[in-house]
Protein backbone atom coordinates (compact mmCIF):
# COMPACT_ATOMS: atom_id res chain seq x y z
CA UNK A 1 0.00 0.00 0.00
CA UNK A 2 1.14 3.39 -0.71
CA UNK A 3 2.25 4.65 2.31
CA UNK A 4 1.44 8.86 1.16
CA UNK A 5 -1.35 9.33 -0.18
CA UNK A 6 -3.67 7.03 3.12
CA UNK A 7 -5.06 11.25 3.71
CA UNK A 8 -5.12 12.51 0.07
CA UNK A 9 -8.09 10.55 -0.83
CA UNK A 10 -11.32 12.04 0.91
CA UNK A 11 -12.02 13.58 -2.19
CA UNK A 12 -12.32 12.47 -5.62
CA UNK A 13 -9.63 14.64 -7.71
CA UNK A 14 -11.69 13.61 -10.74
CA UNK A 15 -9.80 11.62 -13.71
CA UNK A 16 -10.50 14.27 -16.62
CA UNK A 17 -8.55 17.28 -14.35
CA UNK A 18 -5.63 14.99 -13.51
CA UNK A 19 -5.23 13.84 -16.95
CA UNK A 20 -5.82 17.83 -18.78
CA UNK A 21 -3.09 18.83 -16.19
CA UNK A 22 -0.51 17.55 -18.72
CA UNK A 23 -1.95 19.92 -21.68
CA UNK A 24 -2.67 22.64 -19.42
CA UNK A 25 1.09 22.53 -18.37
CA UNK A 26 2.30 22.53 -22.03
CA UNK A 27 0.65 25.21 -22.75
CA UNK A 28 1.25 27.21 -19.69
CA UNK A 29 4.97 26.33 -20.30
CA UNK A 30 4.53 27.32 -24.08
CA UNK A 31 3.03 30.67 -22.95
CA UNK A 32 5.84 31.33 -19.75
CA UNK A 33 8.62 30.72 -22.44
CA UNK A 34 7.20 33.45 -25.16
CA UNK A 35 6.59 35.97 -21.97
CA UNK A 36 10.11 35.29 -20.99
CA UNK A 37 11.55 35.83 -24.19
CA UNK A 38 9.43 38.83 -25.20
CA UNK A 39 10.48 40.48 -21.92
CA UNK A 40 14.11 39.88 -22.65
CA UNK A 41 13.69 41.52 -26.02
CA UNK A 42 11.66 44.38 -24.51
CA UNK A 43 14.44 44.35 -21.80
CA UNK A 44 17.17 44.50 -24.66
CA UNK A 45 15.36 47.53 -26.51
CA UNK A 46 14.90 49.31 -22.70
CA UNK A 47 11.27 49.41 -23.21
CA UNK A 48 10.43 47.71 -19.39
CA UNK A 49 8.48 50.23 -16.88
CA UNK A 50 8.55 48.98 -13.25
CA UNK A 51 5.81 47.17 -12.56
CA UNK A 52 3.93 48.23 -9.54
CA UNK A 53 0.86 45.78 -9.18
CA UNK A 54 1.08 45.23 -4.92
CA UNK A 55 0.76 41.75 -5.22
CA UNK A 56 3.61 39.23 -3.67
CA UNK A 57 5.19 37.29 -6.04
CA UNK A 58 4.37 33.82 -6.28
CA UNK A 59 8.06 32.38 -4.66
CA UNK A 60 8.11 33.01 -1.14
CA UNK A 61 11.20 34.25 -0.14
CA UNK A 62 13.25 32.43 2.54
CA UNK A 63 16.03 35.03 3.47
CA UNK A 64 14.39 36.48 7.10
CA UNK A 65 13.52 33.63 8.10
CA UNK A 66 15.42 33.38 10.90
CA UNK A 67 14.91 36.67 12.31
CA UNK A 68 11.03 36.61 12.65
CA UNK A 69 9.66 34.65 15.03
CA UNK A 70 6.96 31.87 14.37
CA UNK A 71 5.10 33.33 17.67
CA UNK B 1 -14.27 9.00 11.95
CA UNK B 2 -13.55 11.36 14.14
CA UNK B 3 -14.36 9.92 17.89
CA UNK B 4 -16.44 10.84 20.03
CA UNK B 5 -15.72 14.45 20.99
CA UNK B 6 -18.19 17.04 23.11
CA UNK B 7 -17.99 20.10 20.69
CA UNK B 8 -16.67 18.93 17.35
CA UNK B 9 -16.80 22.39 14.72
CA UNK B 10 -19.51 21.51 12.36
CA UNK B 11 -17.10 22.44 9.58
CA UNK B 12 -14.94 19.66 10.46
CA UNK B 13 -15.69 16.24 8.97
CA UNK B 14 -14.34 15.59 5.99
CA UNK B 15 -10.66 15.34 6.70
CA UNK B 16 -9.61 12.11 8.69
CA UNK B 17 -6.46 14.00 9.67
CA UNK B 18 -7.87 15.72 12.52
CA UNK B 19 -10.50 17.72 13.40
CA UNK B 20 -11.13 20.99 14.82
CA UNK B 21 -13.16 21.53 18.48
CA UNK B 22 -14.42 24.03 20.61
CA UNK B 23 -12.56 23.87 24.22
CA UNK B 24 -14.63 26.08 25.77
CA UNK B 25 -14.59 28.80 23.84
CA UNK B 26 -10.56 28.47 22.51
CA UNK B 27 -10.52 26.45 19.10
CA UNK B 28 -8.42 23.61 19.35
CA UNK B 29 -7.38 21.21 16.33
CA UNK B 30 -6.79 17.58 16.54
CA UNK B 31 -4.54 15.84 15.39
CA UNK B 32 -5.32 12.03 14.52
CA UNK B 33 -2.55 9.11 14.33
CA UNK B 34 -3.35 9.03 10.54
CA UNK B 35 -1.29 12.32 10.00
CA UNK B 36 1.44 12.34 12.29
CA UNK B 37 4.11 11.78 9.95
CA UNK B 38 3.23 14.61 7.45
CA UNK B 39 2.35 16.63 11.07
CA UNK B 40 6.26 15.71 12.57
CA UNK B 41 7.29 16.57 8.97
CA UNK B 42 6.14 19.87 8.33
CA UNK B 43 6.99 20.89 11.94
CA UNK B 44 10.97 19.54 11.62
CA UNK B 45 11.48 20.81 8.26
CA UNK B 46 10.61 24.24 9.10
CA UNK B 47 7.79 24.47 6.88
CA UNK B 48 4.89 25.58 9.09
CA UNK B 49 7.47 27.96 10.82
CA UNK B 50 8.46 29.60 7.14
CA UNK B 51 4.28 30.17 6.41
CA UNK B 52 4.22 31.80 10.00
CA UNK B 53 6.54 33.53 9.86
CA UNK B 54 5.52 35.15 6.40
CA UNK B 55 2.34 35.34 7.57
CA UNK B 56 0.49 33.04 4.94
CA UNK B 57 -0.55 30.62 8.05
CA UNK B 58 -2.10 30.92 11.03
CA UNK B 59 0.25 30.74 14.03
CA UNK B 60 -0.41 27.75 16.03
CA UNK B 61 1.09 26.18 19.31
CA UNK B 62 1.20 22.39 20.17
CA UNK B 63 -0.92 22.12 23.46
CA UNK B 64 -0.60 18.71 24.25
CA UNK B 65 0.83 15.78 22.89
CA UNK B 66 0.57 11.98 23.67
CA UNK B 67 1.11 8.50 21.87
CA UNK B 68 -2.50 8.88 20.20
CA UNK B 69 -3.27 12.52 19.79
CA UNK B 70 -1.76 15.98 19.42
CA UNK B 71 -3.69 18.90 20.01
CA UNK B 72 -2.38 22.23 18.52
CA UNK B 73 -3.99 25.72 19.50
CA UNK B 74 -4.45 28.27 16.52
CA UNK B 75 -4.44 31.71 16.97
CA UNK B 76 -7.49 33.28 17.86
CA UNK B 77 -9.32 34.70 14.97
CA UNK B 78 -12.38 37.34 15.93
CA UNK B 79 -14.61 36.98 13.44
CA UNK B 80 -14.68 34.44 10.08
CA UNK B 81 -15.87 35.54 6.65
CA UNK B 82 -16.68 33.16 3.71
CA UNK B 83 -15.82 32.89 0.80
CA UNK B 84 -19.37 34.36 -0.61
CA UNK B 85 -18.57 37.65 1.72
CA UNK B 86 -15.44 38.52 0.04
CA UNK B 87 -15.07 41.22 -2.50
CA UNK B 88 -13.73 40.30 -5.69
CA UNK B 89 -10.23 41.52 -4.66
CA UNK B 90 -10.25 39.74 -1.82
CA UNK B 91 -11.15 36.45 -3.51
CA UNK B 92 -8.30 37.20 -5.80
CA UNK B 93 -6.00 37.46 -2.84
CA UNK B 94 -7.09 34.27 -1.31
CA UNK B 95 -6.28 32.49 -4.74
CA UNK B 96 -2.76 33.75 -5.05
CA UNK B 97 -2.22 33.09 -1.52
CA UNK B 98 -3.10 29.26 -1.77
CA UNK B 99 -0.97 29.14 -4.98
CA UNK B 100 1.85 30.56 -3.42
CA UNK B 101 1.49 28.19 -0.46
CA UNK B 102 1.24 24.98 -2.85
CA UNK B 103 4.13 26.18 -5.00
CA UNK B 104 6.52 26.61 -1.66
CA UNK B 105 5.10 23.23 -0.59
CA UNK B 106 6.05 21.92 -3.72
CA UNK B 107 9.36 22.99 -3.68
CA UNK B 108 9.89 21.48 -0.04
CA UNK B 109 8.33 17.50 -0.94
CA UNK B 110 4.76 18.66 0.07
CA UNK B 111 1.42 19.62 -1.43
CA UNK B 112 -1.81 21.14 -0.91
CA UNK B 113 -4.33 18.26 -0.91
CA UNK B 114 -7.09 20.48 -1.11
CA UNK B 115 -7.42 23.79 -2.56
CA UNK B 116 -11.19 24.52 -1.00
CA UNK B 117 -11.80 28.85 -0.59
CA UNK B 118 -12.64 27.81 2.81
CA UNK B 119 -9.01 27.17 3.52
CA UNK B 120 -8.36 30.80 3.47
CA UNK B 121 -10.04 34.13 5.56
CA UNK B 122 -9.33 36.98 6.35
CA UNK B 123 -7.56 38.05 9.44
CA UNK B 124 -5.19 41.31 10.71
CA UNK B 125 -5.90 43.09 7.36
CA UNK B 126 -4.85 40.37 4.98
CA UNK B 127 -5.99 36.75 3.68
CA UNK B 128 -4.06 34.10 5.32
CA UNK B 129 -4.62 30.37 5.34
CA UNK B 130 -5.98 28.43 8.55
CA UNK B 131 -6.48 25.20 7.70
CA UNK B 132 -2.93 23.49 9.06
CA UNK B 133 -3.67 19.95 8.03
CA UNK B 134 -4.23 20.57 4.71
CA UNK B 135 -0.49 19.11 3.23
CA UNK B 136 0.29 16.07 2.49
CA UNK B 137 3.62 14.60 0.85
CA UNK B 138 4.56 14.84 -2.27
CA UNK B 139 4.55 11.98 -4.84
CA UNK B 140 7.25 12.17 -7.69
CA UNK B 141 5.81 13.04 -10.98
CA UNK B 142 1.63 12.93 -9.74
CA UNK B 143 -0.57 15.75 -11.41
CA UNK B 144 -2.08 18.37 -8.47
CA UNK B 145 -5.22 16.58 -6.75
CA UNK B 146 -6.51 19.79 -5.82
CA UNK B 147 -6.25 21.35 -9.34
CA UNK B 148 -9.99 21.16 -10.47
CA UNK B 149 -10.67 22.62 -6.70
CA UNK B 150 -8.90 25.64 -7.17
CA UNK B 151 -10.78 26.13 -10.36
CA UNK B 152 -14.10 25.79 -9.16
CA UNK B 153 -13.52 27.34 -5.94
CA UNK B 154 -11.44 30.20 -7.11
CA UNK B 155 -10.52 30.42 -10.77
CA UNK B 156 -13.93 29.76 -12.56
CA UNK B 157 -15.91 32.17 -9.88
CA UNK B 158 -13.29 34.95 -11.33
CA UNK B 159 -13.25 34.84 -14.05
CA UNK B 160 -17.10 34.35 -13.91
CA UNK B 161 -17.21 37.66 -11.91
CA UNK B 162 -15.12 39.58 -14.41
CA UNK B 163 -17.27 38.31 -17.31
CA UNK B 164 -20.69 39.07 -15.54
CA UNK B 165 -19.81 41.43 -12.75
CA UNK B 166 -19.00 40.88 -9.01
CA UNK B 167 -22.76 39.34 -8.40
CA UNK B 168 -21.30 35.98 -9.47
CA UNK B 169 -19.27 36.05 -6.49
CA UNK B 170 -22.83 35.06 -4.97
CA UNK B 171 -22.88 31.70 -6.45
CA UNK B 172 -20.27 30.85 -3.88
CA UNK B 173 -23.05 30.62 -1.30
CA UNK B 174 -25.02 27.98 -3.19
CA UNK B 175 -21.95 25.80 -4.90
CA UNK B 176 -20.55 25.04 -1.70
CA UNK B 177 -17.81 22.79 -3.15
CA UNK B 178 -17.17 25.41 -5.74
CA UNK B 179 -18.96 26.17 -9.38
CA UNK B 180 -18.84 22.96 -11.09
CA UNK B 181 -16.10 23.48 -14.40
CA UNK B 182 -19.32 22.44 -16.90
CA UNK B 183 -21.58 24.86 -15.77
CA UNK B 184 -18.26 27.91 -15.22
CA UNK B 185 -17.79 26.28 -18.49
CA UNK B 186 -21.52 26.97 -20.43
CA UNK B 187 -21.66 30.49 -18.34
CA UNK B 188 -18.69 31.80 -20.60
CA UNK B 189 -18.69 33.74 -23.98
CA UNK B 190 -17.31 31.79 -26.59
CA UNK B 191 -14.65 34.30 -26.97
CA UNK B 192 -12.90 33.07 -23.68
CA UNK B 193 -12.56 29.79 -25.77
CA UNK B 194 -9.98 31.78 -27.84
CA UNK B 195 -7.45 32.70 -24.64
CA UNK B 196 -5.59 29.33 -24.29
CA UNK B 197 -5.39 30.06 -20.68
CA UNK B 198 -9.17 29.92 -20.20
CA UNK B 199 -9.62 27.11 -22.84
CA UNK B 200 -7.04 24.72 -21.41
CA UNK B 201 -7.88 25.41 -17.94
CA UNK B 202 -11.44 25.62 -18.15
CA UNK B 203 -13.60 25.05 -20.81
CA UNK B 204 -10.99 21.80 -21.87
CA UNK B 205 -11.25 20.74 -18.19
CA UNK B 206 -14.72 20.33 -18.51
CA UNK B 207 -14.60 18.61 -21.60
CA UNK B 208 -12.31 16.36 -19.85
CA UNK B 209 -14.06 15.81 -16.66
CA UNK B 210 -17.30 15.24 -19.36
CA UNK B 211 -15.23 12.53 -21.26
CA UNK B 212 -14.23 10.78 -18.15
CA UNK B 213 -17.19 10.69 -15.53
CA UNK B 214 -18.12 7.14 -16.21
CA UNK B 215 -14.50 5.96 -15.82
CA UNK B 216 -15.76 3.79 -12.91
CA UNK B 217 -12.15 2.01 -12.71
CA UNK B 218 -10.95 5.29 -11.54
CA UNK B 219 -7.18 5.67 -11.14
CA UNK B 220 -6.32 2.76 -13.29
CA UNK B 221 -4.60 5.15 -15.42
CA UNK B 222 -1.50 7.33 -13.35
CA UNK B 223 -1.75 10.13 -14.85
CA UNK B 224 2.15 11.76 -14.66
CA UNK B 225 2.86 15.10 -13.90
CA UNK B 226 6.35 16.22 -13.66
CA UNK B 227 7.34 18.87 -11.03
CA UNK B 228 8.33 21.37 -13.70
CA UNK B 229 5.31 21.16 -15.43
CA UNK B 230 3.01 21.91 -12.55
CA UNK B 231 5.00 24.55 -11.79
CA UNK B 232 4.39 25.89 -14.97
CA UNK B 233 0.49 25.79 -14.10
CA UNK B 234 1.00 27.04 -10.66
CA UNK B 235 2.82 30.34 -12.33
CA UNK B 236 0.47 30.88 -15.18
CA UNK B 237 -2.51 30.40 -12.99
CA UNK B 238 -0.96 32.87 -10.63
CA UNK B 239 -0.06 35.83 -13.42
CA UNK B 240 -3.76 35.43 -15.16
CA UNK B 241 -5.44 35.45 -11.53
CA UNK B 242 -2.92 38.79 -11.09
CA UNK B 243 -4.35 40.29 -14.05
CA UNK B 244 -8.00 39.94 -13.77
CA UNK B 245 -10.24 43.03 -12.81
CA UNK B 246 -13.95 43.32 -12.91
CA UNK B 247 -15.41 46.72 -14.56
CA UNK B 248 -16.41 49.11 -11.83
CA UNK B 249 -14.36 48.35 -9.62
CA UNK B 250 -11.88 51.12 -10.32
CA UNK B 251 -13.68 53.91 -10.17
CA UNK B 252 -14.10 54.00 -6.70
CA UNK B 253 -11.92 56.79 -6.48
CA UNK B 254 -14.34 59.51 -6.66
CA UNK B 255 -16.54 57.45 -4.43
CA UNK B 256 -17.10 60.25 -1.45
CA UNK B 257 -17.81 62.82 -3.84
CA UNK B 258 -20.72 60.69 -5.29
CA UNK B 259 -22.40 59.92 -1.68
CA UNK B 260 -21.76 62.36 0.31
CA UNK B 261 -23.50 65.63 1.56
CA UNK B 262 -21.77 68.97 2.35
CA UNK B 263 -18.09 68.78 4.09
CA UNK B 264 -19.52 70.74 7.60
CA UNK B 265 -22.19 68.30 8.55
CA UNK B 266 -20.23 65.13 7.22
CA UNK B 267 -17.21 66.55 10.01
CA UNK B 268 -20.58 66.92 12.34
CA UNK B 269 -21.47 63.72 12.15
CA UNK B 270 -17.81 62.05 12.49
CA UNK B 271 -17.61 63.85 15.70
CA UNK B 272 -20.79 63.32 17.17
CA UNK B 273 -19.98 59.01 16.53
CA UNK B 274 -16.39 59.77 17.97
CA UNK B 275 -17.62 61.31 20.82
CA UNK B 276 -20.53 58.80 21.82
CA UNK B 277 -18.81 55.96 20.95
CA UNK B 278 -15.63 56.50 22.78
CA UNK B 279 -16.85 56.53 26.61
CA UNK B 280 -18.11 52.81 25.75
CA UNK B 281 -14.70 51.31 25.39
CA UNK B 282 -15.58 48.94 23.15
CA UNK B 283 -13.44 45.90 22.44
CA UNK B 284 -15.47 44.79 18.83
CA UNK B 285 -17.82 47.22 16.63
CA UNK B 286 -19.41 46.42 13.66
CA UNK B 287 -21.00 48.71 10.79
CA UNK B 288 -23.76 47.60 8.90
CA UNK B 289 -24.44 49.50 5.63
CA UNK B 290 -21.09 51.00 6.22
CA UNK B 291 -19.84 52.06 2.77
CA UNK B 292 -16.05 52.24 2.47
CA UNK B 293 -15.68 52.11 6.46
CA UNK B 294 -15.48 56.04 6.05
CA UNK B 295 -17.41 56.52 9.75
CA UNK B 296 -16.04 53.13 11.16
CA UNK B 297 -12.69 54.85 10.55
CA UNK B 298 -13.10 57.48 13.22
CA UNK B 299 -12.68 55.44 15.99
CA UNK B 300 -10.41 52.49 14.60
CA UNK B 301 -7.93 53.55 16.56
CA UNK B 302 -9.48 52.96 19.84
CA UNK B 303 -10.96 49.35 18.67
CA UNK B 304 -9.20 46.44 18.70
CA UNK B 305 -12.20 44.69 16.02
CA UNK B 306 -13.63 46.11 13.74
CA UNK B 307 -16.35 44.61 10.95
CA UNK B 308 -17.53 46.80 8.25
CA UNK B 309 -20.40 45.12 6.05
CA UNK B 310 -21.88 46.68 2.85
CA UNK B 311 -24.59 45.31 0.13
CA UNK B 312 -21.95 47.45 -2.37
CA UNK B 313 -19.22 45.07 -4.21
CA UNK B 314 -17.34 48.27 -5.03
CA UNK B 315 -18.10 49.82 -1.37
CA UNK B 316 -16.32 46.88 0.42
CA UNK B 317 -13.73 46.85 -2.49
CA UNK B 318 -13.05 50.28 -1.79
CA UNK B 319 -12.68 49.41 2.05
CA UNK B 320 -10.09 46.62 1.37
CA UNK B 321 -7.90 48.39 -0.70
CA UNK B 322 -7.81 51.32 2.16
CA UNK B 323 -7.01 48.16 4.79
CA UNK B 324 -4.28 47.25 2.73
CA UNK B 325 -2.86 50.63 2.09
CA UNK B 326 -2.56 52.00 5.53
CA UNK B 327 -1.81 48.69 6.91
CA UNK B 328 -4.92 48.08 9.27
CA UNK B 329 -5.08 44.75 11.23
CA UNK B 330 -8.06 45.80 12.99
CA UNK B 331 -10.68 45.97 9.93
CA UNK B 332 -12.55 43.67 8.27
CA UNK B 333 -14.44 44.53 5.36
CA UNK B 334 -17.23 42.18 3.90
CA UNK B 335 -20.22 42.06 1.77
CA UNK B 336 -23.71 41.78 3.43
CA UNK B 337 -27.28 42.32 2.16
CA UNK B 338 -28.93 43.17 5.61
CA UNK B 339 -32.44 41.66 3.87
CA UNK B 340 -30.82 38.80 3.39
CA UNK B 341 -27.70 38.26 5.70
CA UNK B 342 -26.22 34.93 4.92
CA UNK B 343 -27.72 31.49 5.82
CA UNK B 344 -26.54 28.39 7.03
CA UNK B 345 -25.28 26.37 4.48
CA UNK B 346 -23.80 22.36 3.95
CA UNK B 347 -24.75 19.43 6.16
CA UNK B 348 -27.17 20.36 9.07
CA UNK B 349 -27.27 23.84 7.47
CA UNK B 350 -24.50 24.29 10.41
CA UNK B 351 -21.09 23.70 8.29
CA UNK B 352 -20.98 27.39 7.54
CA UNK B 353 -22.35 29.48 10.30
CA UNK B 354 -25.02 31.71 9.60
CA UNK B 355 -24.01 35.68 9.58
CA UNK B 356 -26.52 35.77 12.52
CA UNK B 357 -24.81 33.18 14.14
CA UNK B 358 -21.44 34.33 13.46
CA UNK B 359 -22.40 37.76 15.06
CA UNK B 360 -23.63 36.74 18.34
CA UNK B 361 -20.62 34.99 18.76
CA UNK B 362 -18.90 37.94 17.96
CA UNK B 363 -21.18 39.95 20.33
CA UNK B 364 -20.10 43.60 19.24
CA UNK B 365 -19.92 45.71 22.09
CA UNK B 366 -21.25 48.76 19.59
CA UNK B 367 -23.19 48.21 16.25
CA UNK B 368 -23.27 51.28 13.80
CA UNK B 369 -26.43 51.74 11.51
CA UNK B 370 -25.90 54.63 9.43
CA UNK B 371 -27.65 56.04 6.45
CA UNK B 372 -29.07 52.60 6.87
CA UNK B 373 -32.77 52.43 8.33
CA UNK B 374 -34.36 54.99 5.41
CA UNK B 375 -33.58 52.02 2.51
CA UNK B 376 -34.25 48.84 5.19
CA UNK B 377 -37.33 50.75 6.06
CA UNK B 378 -38.73 52.15 2.57
CA UNK B 379 -36.91 50.41 0.07
CA UNK B 380 -37.17 46.62 2.26
CA UNK B 381 -40.69 47.79 3.84
CA UNK B 382 -39.29 46.19 6.95
CA UNK B 383 -41.45 47.80 9.76
CA UNK B 384 -39.21 49.80 12.64
CA UNK B 385 -40.18 47.24 15.20
CA UNK B 386 -38.97 44.29 12.84
CA UNK B 387 -35.49 45.79 12.16
CA UNK B 388 -35.23 46.72 15.76
CA UNK B 389 -35.16 42.86 16.70
CA UNK B 390 -32.71 41.98 14.09
CA UNK B 391 -30.22 44.56 15.48
CA UNK B 392 -31.49 43.33 19.48
CA UNK B 393 -30.23 39.53 18.51
CA UNK B 394 -26.59 41.06 18.60
CA UNK B 395 -26.27 44.33 19.31
CA UNK B 396 -25.47 46.18 22.62
CA UNK B 397 -25.23 49.57 21.88
CA UNK B 398 -26.29 50.35 18.84
CA UNK B 399 -25.53 54.30 16.88
CA UNK B 400 -28.17 54.47 14.54
CA UNK B 401 -29.15 56.98 12.08
CA UNK B 402 -32.62 58.52 11.46
CA UNK B 403 -33.34 60.58 8.06
CA UNK B 404 -36.52 62.72 8.11
CA UNK B 405 -38.78 62.89 5.25
CA UNK B 406 -37.50 65.75 4.41
CA UNK B 407 -34.07 64.51 3.94
CA UNK B 408 -33.82 64.30 0.26
CA UNK B 409 -32.69 60.97 -0.12
CA UNK B 410 -36.10 59.97 1.81
CA UNK B 411 -37.82 62.02 -0.26
CA UNK B 412 -37.04 60.25 -3.31
CA UNK B 413 -37.37 57.13 -1.90
CA UNK B 414 -41.03 58.12 -0.68
CA UNK B 415 -41.85 59.54 -4.21
CA UNK B 416 -40.90 56.21 -5.89
CA UNK B 417 -43.87 54.70 -3.71
CA UNK B 418 -46.21 56.87 -6.20
CA UNK B 419 -50.11 55.89 -4.99
CA UNK B 420 -48.80 53.85 -2.16
CA UNK B 421 -46.95 56.56 -0.44
CA UNK B 422 -49.76 56.54 2.66
CA UNK B 423 -49.10 53.19 3.70
CA UNK B 424 -45.41 54.86 4.32
CA UNK B 425 -47.04 58.09 6.59
CA UNK B 426 -45.77 55.56 9.59
CA UNK B 427 -42.26 56.58 8.57
CA UNK B 428 -41.66 59.34 11.07
CA UNK B 429 -39.50 59.96 14.05
CA UNK B 430 -41.94 59.13 16.58
CA UNK B 431 -42.62 56.18 15.29
CA UNK B 432 -39.32 55.29 14.80
CA UNK B 433 -39.03 55.72 18.37
CA UNK B 434 -41.67 53.90 19.54
CA UNK B 435 -40.39 50.67 17.27
CA UNK B 436 -37.23 50.65 18.85
CA UNK B 437 -38.31 51.48 22.28
CA UNK B 438 -39.26 47.72 22.39
CA UNK B 439 -35.71 46.80 22.79
CA UNK B 440 -33.36 49.48 23.67
CA UNK B 441 -33.61 52.54 25.65
CA UNK B 442 -32.35 56.00 24.08
CA UNK B 443 -29.14 57.16 25.94
CA UNK B 444 -28.27 60.17 23.29
CA UNK B 445 -30.59 61.49 20.32
CA UNK B 446 -29.24 64.89 18.30
CA UNK B 447 -29.84 66.49 14.71
CA UNK B 448 -26.84 66.20 12.89
CA UNK B 449 -25.89 69.79 11.85
CA UNK B 450 -27.33 71.31 8.65
CA UNK B 451 -29.13 68.17 7.34
CA UNK B 452 -32.28 66.36 8.41
CA UNK B 453 -30.54 63.18 9.85
CA UNK B 454 -31.15 62.51 13.52
CA UNK B 455 -28.80 60.51 15.74
CA UNK B 456 -29.53 58.48 18.53
CA UNK B 457 -27.31 56.34 20.96
CA UNK B 458 -29.55 53.15 21.89
CA UNK B 459 -28.81 50.69 24.44
CA UNK B 460 -30.53 47.19 24.45
CA UNK B 461 -33.36 46.83 26.98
Amino acid sequence: MNMFSVVSLYFDPGLGAMIVQAVVAAAAGVLLFSKNAWYKVKLFFGMIKDENDNYDSIDIEEKEDDESSAS
Amino acid sequence: MNPAHPNPHQASFRDPSGYVYDDGGTIRRRIQPIYFKQYQSLTDSGFYKTLISKGLLIPHTETNRTETEITITPEFIPFITYPYEWSFEQLKHAALLTLQIQKYALSKGFILKDASAYNVTFHKGKAVFIDTLSFDFYEEDTPWRAYKQFITHFFGPLVLAKNHGTEMLKMLQTHIDGISVSLISSLLPAKTKLNSTLYTNIHLLAKMENKHSEDYKAETKVAKLSKKAQNNILSLLFNAIKKLEVKGASEWGDYYSKTNYDNASFTAKKELIREWTLPLKPKSLIDIGGNDGTFARTVLDEVDDVLVTDIDYNAVEHNYHQVQKNNEVNMLPFVCDVLQPAPGIGLNNEERFSLLKRLKMFAPDVTFALALIHHVTLSGNVPFAKSAEFFATFSNYLVIEFPKREDSWVTSLLVRKREFINHFDFYNETQFEEGYALYFETLQKQQIEGTHRVLYLLKKK
